[in-house]
């Protein structure tokens, strides 16, 4: 497994260079955003762990170029603040994980399994509606190259309704497909679930045929999907 | 009490020193009142004046009359009853009187009008003496006629040819025309300023409300920036007040800056401490001798404090002025995506409400701070299940409510959670659930944070906070 280590701080990274080449990792350094970014770019690494506070290009800007440029490899944030801001701006960006500082050096090798463990699952092919796409191998969509921000039910929303594209899909199936068994299943709820997907991905994306359910299609004007 | 003659005058006109409007208006009545007063006094008395003048000329023209008719030697003075059918009359109201002065200064009467029948003509005692000081001239005064009526008098002493003592002719009139005249006069008079006051007055306070409004305005924008229903002061106001308004907008830019300042500044210091104690922390944690332990055990002690004293500081920047409203739907769908992401190996799923107008009256980042360490802990403990719901409670206030289906903590260890976050300066920082931050903040903000068993099996947080509308 290769791992990037992106880290400015010279006796943290000598640390955790050497905690995770114990761990079995093949580790790479980058002290620098500019670094970081040209490495990610070109190696083909399966986790990275991205210390926010960089010098030259800060790590949520890296990351960003990389989410854009299509990367999807997942990424663990570092940040020094602990402010709940910074992380947010870190998962808007396109993060997968979290860890502030100072942290244990076993909590990070156990957040990383994990990443991996998640990234390794179903490698599906990526769904495409339009300008929509959903990545489900990274557990990500975006709307015309701007990443979504979705919820882990609207995400399966989305997801039932791009596999199911162009076709009606009622209210009741979609309940049995999104809920567990024990799930309240109020009506009610699956409106309020289409409403902030709408919200998200633009209203018009999904359409409400009346008395019938839902269907997911393309705006005019985009290509429709093959 | 030391006096105070502005106050007190100012507590005379009902307090005007608490409204401008009633200060205003309040000094423009008095002046107005004053003004009018004057000028009613003196047109009532320029009428009186000049009534009795009129008086006076038809007195004069009886007093020559008697004159012309009278023939005097050494010894007789005659008066006939001249061609006056008033005079002839009894108790007409128009007399007059012919006499000479006494040796002791009072008058003898020589010939009196028969309209005067044998009653005396009213004089004041110092008549002659002072006819004699201004010899020639005439005298005018009021008095009370035989039958009540007011009188005008005039009397004039003359030397009669043929007659070397003087002679003292007095005419007298009834007044009470005119002073009929006068009254309605001064009632109409007063009737009249008494209205052009109150139009006046009334004329004042208008344009004292109007020219005032911009005030008003001022201060509904300033109660606005208070309640968080803006950020700054929009309006375009007049020059005599718009540098008020300006100074307005740059103390809220200052209080803005002042609390991002702090809280770069806190941060800063943060992220200078934190990377030595994580390298303190992972150099010693791979040892097992005794000083490794207790430098483990002390930078886990330092690395709590710092983040409690950090956090503290952060809360306490935020008492000022903020304008601030924040979308309570966006932060908690921020915090469920980032957080779901995080337990995703868990499987936790975050099944939120809250109407979309709901905002929070605060910062953004407070907010994102209380229900980040409230959602965390909630999906920490939950078994896969977290609920957050948010609502409006009615006067400008909300309720959020995070619940979990974990195990929950029992009664005596809630009370002993939320004890912790009260007991400040006491608290104990790294209690694993990061309510202290929760309890602080929420303190900050004038709010309620309290714990309870939740429904779904585990802990409920509830968050009482200020809201505004969208």
């Amino acid at each position: 497994m290769r791992v990037l280590l992106v880290e400015d701080d010279a006796d943290l990274s000598r640390q955790l260079k050497t905690a995770l080449a114990d761990a079995g990792y093949a580790v790479d350094h980058a002290p620098d955003g500019e670094e970081a970014h040209f490495l990610g770019d070109t190696e083909p690494y399966d986790v990275i762990v991205l210390d926010l506070g960089l010098p030259k290009v800060d790590g949520v800007s890296v990351l960003e170029r990389w989410r854009r440029e299509g990367k999807t490899t997942p990424v663990l944030i570092l940040t020094a603040r602990g402010a709940w801001s910074d992380k947010v701006s870190g998962f808007d960006a396109g993060a997968d994980d979290y860890l502030t500082k100072p942290f244990h050096t076993e909590e990070l090798l156990a957040r990383l399994r994990a990443l991996l463990r998640r990234s390794a699952g179903h490698a599906t092919a990526t769904l495409e509606c339009g300008g929509l796409r959903l990545d489900p191998r990274a557990a990500r969509a975006s709307v015309n190259g701007e990443p979504l921000r979705l919820t882990s039910l609207e995400y399966r929303l989305l997801h039932y309704l791009m596999m199911h594209q162009g076709r009606v899909i009622s209210r009741t199936e979609l309940v049995e497909h999104l809920y567990d068994q024990d799930f309240d299943r109020d009506s009610n709820t699956i409106e309020v679930f289409v409403g902030r997907v709408r919200k998200k991905i633009g209203a018009e994306r999904i359409e409400t045929v009346r008395g019938l359910g839902y269907r997911l299609t393309a705006l005019p004007g985009e290509t429709a999907p093959a | 009490m030391t006096p105070r003659p502005f106050r007190d005058v100012g507590r005379y006109f009902g307090r005007p020193g608490r409204s401008l409007t009633r200060r205003l208006v309040w000094l423009a009545s008095a002046w107005i009142v004053l003004a009018l007063l004057l000028t009613g006094a003196v047109l009532t008395s320029q009428f009186q004046e000049s009534g009795l003048r009129r008086l006076g000329g038809v007195l004069n023209t009886t007093i020559d009359n008697l004159i012309v008719a009278t023939t005097a030697t050494e010894n007789t003075v005659v008066t006939p009853q001249i061609l006056d059918q008033r005079t002839l009359n009894e108790f007409s109201g128009k007399y007059w009187v012919v006499g000479e002065p006494r040796d002791d200064g009072s008058l003898r009467v020589l010939t009196r009008s028969t309209s005067l029948w044998d009653a005396d003509m009213p004089a004041p005692d110092s008549l002659i003496e002072r006819l004699e000081a201004g010899f020639g001239d005439s005298i005018s005064y009021n008095a009370v006629g035989p039958v009540g009526e007011p009188l005008r008098i005039a009397a004039t002493m003359k030397r009669l040819p043929g007659r070397s003592t003087p002679v003292v002719f007095i005419a007298a009139i009834d007044r009470s025309n005119i002073d009929a005249d006068t009254r309605q006069f001064a009632a109409f008079t007063w009737a009249a300023l008494g209205l052009l006051g109150a139009g006046l007055v009334l004329a004042v306070f208008i344009q004292v409300r109007i020219g005032l409004r911009p005030l008003y305005d001022l201060r509904t924008e300033i109660a606005d920036v208070r309640k968080g229903r803006a950020t700054r002061i929009e309006r375009a106001y007049p020059i005599e007040i718009a540098p008020l308004a300006e100074q307005m907008n740059k103390l809220l830019a200052h209080n803005q800056e002042t609390v991002e300042r702090q809280r770069t500044h806190v941060g800063n210091l943060a992220h200078a401490l934190k990377n030595p104690l994580s390298v303190l922390l992972a150099e010693a944690g791979e040892r097992s001798d005794p000083l490794s332990d207790v430098v483990r055990r002390q930078s886990e002690a330092m690395r709590s404090q710092v983040e409690h004293h950090l956090r503290r500081a952060r809360a306490a920047a935020r008492a000022g002025i903020s304008g601030e409203r924040t979308p309570v739907g966006e932060v908690i769908d921020e915090m469920a995506v980032m957080l779901e992401r995080v337990f995703q190996s868990k499987g936790v799923e975050i099944d939120w409400r809250a109407p979309d107008e709901l905002a929070f009256r605060g910062e953004r980042q407070d907010l994102q701070e209380l229900l980040g360490n409230l959602m965390e802990n909630a999906c920490k403990w939950s078994k896969g299940r977290v609920r957050v719901s948010a609502g409006a409670t009615g006067l400008g206030q909300m309720v959020v409510v995070v619940e979990d289906d974990g195990p929950g903590l029992p009664e005596d260890q809630r009370e002993a959670a939320l004890a912790r976050g009260a007991r400040m300066d006491e608290a104990t920082p790294g209690t694993g659930l990061g309510l202290s931050i929760v309890e602080e903040l929420t303190r900050a903000y004038q709010g309620r944070f309290s714990l309870a068993a939740s429904e779904m099996g585990g802990l409920k947080a509830v968050l009482e906070l200020p809201s505004a509308e969208l």
